[in-house]
C-alpha cells in the first residue's frame, strides 16, 4: 500500500523539482528567494506520518543533491531533509490542533526551512565548506523565512488536496 | 495522541540515514557514479532550463525593475542627463565619438587582453538557499568550454567554469565563499589571495607582511600555469578599505568586485591563454577630473572704491 502511494508521489516531486530548476532559480527574487522543492517537501512531511516524512525527505534530498548548484557532496541535503522532515512530521502527527490550522502549518514549514538551512550549513562546516560572512548567512535566513511564509499559504491548499488524494485522508485544508 | 514509533519505523529511519551517510562518503571519495548522476541530471535539465529562461525573462525583468525601483529612477535621471549631453555632442561635432564610449563591452576587454573567448548567455542563477554563488550559461563542452576556464564580463572577472555539460556549464562566481584567486596589485606588483564572501565584496590577504596597499588600488588576476583556471591580467576589483592592524600576520583589505554579479546577462569564457601577459593593460582608466572654473575676489579695505580682481584656477 505504502509503496503504491510512494510511486504516485514520485512524479509529483519530479515535477516540482523541474519547476524549481527550470523556473524558480531563474527568478532573481530579492533577499535570496526561496526553494519550492524545500517548501513542498516540508509541507508534505507535515501532513504525513514520521516514517512517510523521513521517506519524503530522503527522496527530495536526493533530488536536491542532484542539482548542479548543490555545493556539498551527494547526500548532504538528503541527510538534512531526512532529519528535518521526520522532525516536522513527528511534531504534527496526532496533533489536529497543529495540523488542521493553516497558520500553524505555515509557521511549522517556515521554521522547517530555517532549520534545514541551518543544519545544511552546520553539516557543510563539518565537511570543511566555507560559508561566507555571517551577515550574508543571516540575510539569507531572514530572506528565506520571509519568502517561505509568503509561498506556503499560497500552495498549501494544492499540496493538501494532492496529499489527501494520494493518501486517502478526508481532512483537507 | 503523540506518536511513539515502532521498530519498523525506527529501522526505516536508520536505513535512510545510513544510506545518506553512505552517499556522502562515496562522493567525498570521488566515486565516478555520483558525478555521472549529477552530469546526467544536468544534461537532461538543460533544455528545460533554456525553455524556462525564455519563458521567465519578461517576468524576471519586471521583478528586477520593481526591486531596483529607486536605483532605476536615479538611473533614468542619469541616463536622461547623459542623453542630453550626447545629443549636444552629436549636434556639435557630428561624429560617432559619443557612441564609442557606450560601446564598451566584453569584447573590448577580451581584445585588449588578447584572450580568445566564447560568449554565452546566462540561463540560470544558483539557488542562494545552498549558500553558494553560481550561474549556468548556455554554452558547454560542445563550444570548446572545459572545466577551470576563466569567465569574464565587460568589467572584469566573473568566476571560473566549475563543471561542463554538452550544452551548458556551471560557473562558480568570484563572490562564492569557496572561491579563491591569486591577485596582484596593479603597478606595485604585490601579491595576495582574494576570497569571495557571498556578496560583491571580497577579502584580500597579502602574502608579505611588509606589503602596503591603499584604498583605490586595482587588483588583477595573477594567472595560473597555462592560463587555467585563471588567465593573467583580468581586472578583479579595487580596494575599498585596508586593515593594517598590528596584530594581523599580514595586511588584509576589503575589495569591491568590478562585476555586478546580480545583473549578469552575457559573459565570456576564455578558451585559450593569451600569447603575452597583458600585465597592467586592462586596469580600468580612472575617470578624468572635470576642471571647475573658480573666481577669487580680493577686497582691499583701505581702498575707497574696491575693484574686484578676477583670476582663474
Amino acid at each position: 500500500m505504502i509503496s503504491r502511494r510512494v510511486l504516485f508521489a514520485i512524479p509529483i516531486f519530479l515535477f516540482i523539482y523541474m519547476i524549481q530548476e527550470a523556473f524558480v532559480v531563474q527568478m532573481r527574487f530579492p533577499a535570496g528567494g526561496f526553494s519550492i522543492i524545500l517548501i513542498f517537501t516540508l509541507m508534505w512531511a507535515a501532513l504525513g506520518t514520521p516514517e512517510i516524512g523521513a521517506l519524503t525527505g530522503f527522496g527530495a534530498g536526493i533530488l536536491m543533491d542532484l542539482s548542479q548548484t548543490a555545493p556539498g557532496p551527494m547526500g548532504q541535503w538528503t541527510l538534512v531533509m531526512i532529519a528535518v522532515c521526520y522532525a516536522i512530521a513527528f511534531l504534527g502527527y496526532g496533533d489536529d490542533n497543529l495540523r488542521a490550522n493553516p497558520f500553524s502549518l505555515v509557521f511549522l514549514v517556515a521554521g522547517g526551512v530555517i532549520a534545514s538551512q541551518f543544519l545544511f550549513l552546520l553539516l557543510g562546516l563539518l565537511l570543511g565548506q566555507a560559508i561566507g560572512s555571517v551577515q550574508q548567512v543571516l540575510f539569507i535566513f531572514a530572506g528565506t523565512a520571509f519568502w517561505s511564509a509568503i509561498i506556503t499559504p499560497l500552495i498549501l491548499p494544492v499540496v493538501s488536496a494532492i496529499h489527501s488524494e494520494i493518501f486517502g485522508t478526508k481532512n483537507r485544508i | 495522541m503523540r506518536y511513539g514509533g515502532d521498530n519498523r519505523g525506527r529501522l526505516l529511519i536508520i536505513v535512510l540515514i545510513v544510506t545518506s551517510l553512505f552517499l556522502i562518503t562515496l562522493d567525498l571519495r570521488g566515486v565516478k557514479l555520483i558525478d555521472g548522476l549529477r552530469t546526467g541530471t544536468q544534461t537532461a535539465l538543460t533544455p528545460v532550463q533554456k525553455f524556462g529562461s525564455w519563458t521567465v525573462s519578461p517576468f524576471r525583468n519586471f521583478l528586477s525593475d520593481v526591486t531596483h525601483l529607486g536605483r532605476t529612477r536615479s538611473q533614468i535621471n542619469k541616463l536622461k542627463d547623459e542623453n542630453d549631453r550626447l545629443r549636444l555632442t552629436l549636434q556639435n561635432r557630428k561624429t560617432a565619438d559619443a557612441e564609442l564610449n557606450q560601446l564598451k563591452s566584453i569584447l573590448d576587454l577580451a581584445g585588449t587582453g588578447g584572450y580568445k573567448v566564447v560568449n554565452a548567455k546566462v540561463i540560470s542563477q544558483g539557488s542562494s538557499t545552498s549558500f553558494s554563488q553560481t550561474i549556468t550559461i548556455d554554452a558547454g563542452s560542445s563550444s570548446g568550454i572545459q572545466s577551470n576556464m576563466t569567465v569574464i564580463s565587460g568589467f572584469g572577472l566573473v568566476g571560473i567554469v566549475k563543471k561542463t555539460y554538452s550544452d551548458s556549464a556551471l560557473i562558480q562566481l568570484a563572490s562564492d565563499p569557496e572561491f579563491k584567486i591569486g591577485a596582484r596589485v596593479a603597478r606595485s606588483q604585490q601579491i595576495g589571495i582574494l576570497g569571495g564572501q557571498g556578496t560583491r565584496k571580497g577579502v584580500l590577504q597579502l602574502l608579505d607582511n611588509s606589503s602596503r596597499i591603499k584604498i583605490g588600488d586595482v587588483l588583477l588576476a595573477r594567472g595560473s600555469e597555462k592560463g587555467r583556471p585563471f588567465v593573467p591580467g583580468v581586472p578583479i576589483g579595487y580596494v575599498t578599505s585596508v586593515d593594517n592592524s598590528p596584530g594581523a600576520v599580514t595586511p588584509t583589505a576589503d575589495v569591491k568586485f568590478y562585476t555586478n554579479f546580480s545583473t549578469l546577462g552575457v559573459v565570456a569564457v576564455v578558451v585559450s591563454n593569451p600569447k603575452n601577459d597583458p600585465r597592467d593593460a586592462l586596469v580600468p582608466a580612472k575617470p578624468a577630473p572635470t576642471p571647475y572654473p573658480t573666481v577669487t575676489i580680493y577686497a582691499t579695505p583701505e581702498a575707497v572704491s574696491p575693484s574686484p580682481t578676477a583670476t582663474t584656477k
